[in-house]
């Protein structure tokens, strides 16, 4: 009997195990819901007044995304920080961007996400909106003097609250090839153009296999070898054109569609009208390239619209080109894309670390060494104003030579209609926009159908 | 020769008394011990997920908040979900083309490296190279000939003078195009496999067709098909469950550096793994993305059940 008892217990104790090491997960799965705030409860306790700063030792997961030269720079701006901050203990987590937002999610969803994070701008709302991240409001207010930074407003949402702090911040301009300018004496762009001198100018810049250009007859709009514009999505695309003609993609709250307007029309008839000459690239001809990024560099088009980050791959390439403001609407109205990739904290960081997290924020935009160091780096255009305006960014002898023109743009700047879908209702208006654009649907169909589209992507996640 | 054959049989008794020795009071309880690591695997990490996902596709689940029950909410959505359909329908396409082509193919490729030839060897790995190959090597390898603006196939079309077409970024070549680049990457395997069941032919059954005066057709008609039916089944039911599940290859393919766009043009190429990536990963509805993978599991499921049988009419087992 006794000799039997033991493979016995020895089979229970596995059974135990087993049951305890599957009843664990259950226990945490039932806990999760008490410990995390839903949607509307994280909305309003992150309204309260942040906690008041001190010098309790705390340990907190800083994460970001990045690569190579970036990676090495951000560890040495951390270890300075903690320098600093001798009660603060900072680790790290960085990854290329793709892997790092999708580690980022299941982490948010584990309770395990970093206390303070670099998000992309056009994920803020994502986050903020469904109660991931803290309300800066109180703490910006308290810390910053807003006239000292660009861009705090980009993560403002409908109801003025501010959710992160800017990182570095993406503007558009119009960079040009002067090589291919130069080749076909062509002017370069100036500051008072309009979308339909950018079209003309273009026009002459466009050249077919047989090397005819757009405005020569007999040119083959579907044998182009150079493009006068290269055109790409939403924040290097569509968006900016539409915005300067008046027209837009969502309201002010970001929950209703205005994409059937005769503004976006007109818009649209621009756009189609230069894909269909062979100016501009469509759809079919940005798959042809190894990628939309690499049309522009590689010297396949003489324009396109670009972030301030772009500049890294023109000079990379050694090209010789420069910037100018994207052109006027045709009632002079003006819109260049903006992307204030920021700081973000975790809504369920304990406060403590909480308070830690905003110290390096605090460190990150207000120190005029740290700006200067990362700024270097040519990967955005720094926050503080005080930096970006001085040589350290407007670097007289570096390409482009008018690094003004990010500075000015931000005059006129728009973030992308950023809200919690904004990357699905993308997808639908890309979808439309695209069949407009290859000429398989009218115009008038194309935006009556992404209106459509774009609204139930809204009414999915706000009408709820 | 008695004595090693001797001390063979000794050392292949010998585990015999070893086991014999453990006498468990029931044999089913040391089983379950011993299978137990296993068992422990199973339930964290395949049993454990079935349930969360069963529990999720029945949820409001955004991934950064709890799940909140809802019922068959995401399964109602799904049944009014345009995408859903239009993503089931490209898949079964996708299936309709890719499984009988490939089988077909791969059986015809075989039948022709089975024969004696000099460089045999070569051949076969010849064809299994694009086996082992990523994708996106593949898509680099595809896009030489495809690619609408610099490929081959445009280049040869206007010299023989027809239109150049614009080939992924074409809705109705799109599938086609995908189906065929899938053939020619798995070809290689679904060939070995059909060189394998060839061999198990046994000989005198096509010794026995020549003397009732066979020629090579009614051989390969009325032997060697029905001989390797069993592989021919489980070609197809392995196929079929690859298409399902076919989500790389669409992915690196249509989406080219631009992962929004995978599924392009105008989701033609959207297929049901795309679909439930896109919900889950970036829309952030893991709920209905769980929903999805259990819709999908219930129609491959389904389509097993019916190969399963309808095999018993064409199948031929010994």
């Amino acid at each position: 009997m006794k000799r039997n008892a033991g493979p016995k217990t020895g089979l229970l104790l596995w059974m135990s195990l087993m049951l305890a090491a599957a009843g664990c997960s259950n226990g945490n799965n039932d806990a999760t819901p008490d410990s995390q705030p839903s949607q509307s409860a994280g909305a309003a306790s992150a309204t309260s007044a942040p906690p008041s700063p001190s010098a309790e030792p705390a340990e907190i997961l800083l994460g970001f995304y990045s690569g190579g030269a970036s990676d090495d720079k951000m560890k040495e701006l951390i270890d300075r920080f903690t320098e600093q901050h001798p009660h603060i203990t900072v680790k790290t987590q960085s990854a290329p961007y793709g892997q790092f937002f999708q580690k980022l999610d299941t982490q948010i969803a584990a309770g395990e996400a970093p206390d303070v994070w670099l998000s992309d701008g056009v994920y803020v709302m994502k986050y903020a909106e469904r109660g991931a991240i803290k309300d800066l409001t109180a703490w910006i207010d308290r810390d910053l003097n807003k006239d000292d930074y660009y861009g705090l407003d980009f993560n403002k949402d409908s109801q003025g609250k501010y959710w992160g702090v800017p990182q570095g911040i993406q503007v558009g301009v119009l960079f040009y090839n002067k090589d291919l300018f130069d080749k076909a004496e062509v002017a370069y762009p100036t500051d008072d153009w309009t979308w339909e001198d950018l079209k003309a100018t273009a026009a002459k810049l466009t050249v077919d296999a047989g090397g005819k250009t757009a405005v020569e007859a007999g040119f083959d709009a579907g044998k182009v070898n150079q493009f006068g514009l290269t055109f790409f999505s939403i924040t290097e695309g569509w968006f900016s054109v539409m915005k300067s003609y008046g027209g837009g993609v969502l309201d002010s709250s970001g929950q209703k569609s205005v994409i059937s307007s005769p503004e976006n029309k007109q818009a649209f008839e621009w756009m189609v009208d230069g894909m269909k000459r062979g100016i501009l690239t469509d759809p079919v001809d940005l798959k042809s390239f190894q990628s939309a990024m690499s049309v522009f560099p590689s010297g396949s088009a003489a324009m396109r619209i670009g972030i301030y980050a772009r500049v890294l791959a023109a000079n990379e390439a050694g090209m010789n080109y420069d910037v100018a403001l994207l052109p006027k609407g045709p009632s002079g109205q003006r819109a260049a894309p903006v992307i204030a990739n920021s700081w973000v904290i975790n809504q369920k960081s304990s406060d403590a670390k909480a308070q830690a997290a905003w110290e390096w924020i605090k460190y990150w935009a207000t120190q005029d060494e740290v700006q200067k160091e990362w700024t270097a780096l040519g990967e955005a255009v720094p926050v503080k104003k005080s930096v970006a305006n001085s040589e350290v960014f407007l670097k007289a002898n570096d390409k482009p030579a008018n690094r003004q023109a990010f500075l000015d743009s931000l005059e006129f700047a728009q973030t992308l209609d950023v809200n919690a879908v904004w990357e699905e209702w993308v997808g639908k208006f890309n979808e439309s926009a695209q069949r407009a654009f290859l000429e398989d649907a009218s115009i008038d169909d194309a935006l009556s159908e992404a209106d459509k589209n774009v609204q139930q992507v809204l009414d999915g996640f706000y009408k709820k | 020769m008695v004595q090693p054959a001797a001390g063979s049989s000794r050392r292949r008794g010998d585990p015999v008394p070893a086991l014999q020795r453990v006498k468990p009071n029931r044999e089913g309880g040391w089983g379950l011990l011993m299978v137990s690591p296993y068992l422990l695997h199973f339930i964290v990490f395949v049993a454990g997920p079935l349930v969360a996902s069963l529990y999720f596709s029945l949820s409001d689940y955004d991934m950064l908040n709890p799940p909140r029950w809802q019922g068959f909410g995401n399964y109602e959505r799904l049944v009014g979900d345009p995408l859903f359909w239009k993503s089931l329908g490209n898949t079964l396409y996708f299936a309709v083309l890719f499984v009988p082509l490939q089988t077909f193919l791969a059986l015809l490729l075989a039948l022709a490296l089975n024969q004696r030839l000099k460089g045999l060897k070569l051949f076969r790995m010849a064809h299994f190279i694009p086996v082992i190959s990523s994708w996106t090597v593949i898509l680099y390898v595809a896009d030489a000939i495809f690619n609408p603006r610099f490929g081959m196939a445009n280049e040869w079309l206007t010299r023989v003078g027809l239109q150049p077409q614009n080939w992924l970024q074409d809705e109705r070549l799109a599938i086609p195009l995908l189906v065929f680049i899938a053939v020619w990457k798995g070809i290689g395997y679904i060939m070995v496999i059909y060189l394998a069941g060839l061999q198990n032919v046994p000989n005198d059954l096509y010794e026995a067709a020549e003397i009732d005066g066979a020629g090579a057709f009614r051989k390969f008609r009325f032997v060697t098909v029905p001989m390797i039916s069993p592989t021919t089944f489980l070609v197809v039911v392995m196929s079929t469950i690859t298409t399902f599940q076919a989500f790389e290859q669409i992915f690196v393919m249509t989406g080219r550096g631009d992962f929004a766009s995978a599924g392009s043009p105008n989701n033609s190429t959207l297929v049901l793994m795309l679909h439930l990536y896109r919900e889950g990963f970036t829309f952030m509805r893991m709920g209905y993305a769980s929903a999805l993978a259990w819709v999908l599991f219930i129609v491959l499921f389904l389509l097993t059940m019916a190969q399963m049988k309808v095999q018993k009419k064409w199948v031929h087992y010994e």
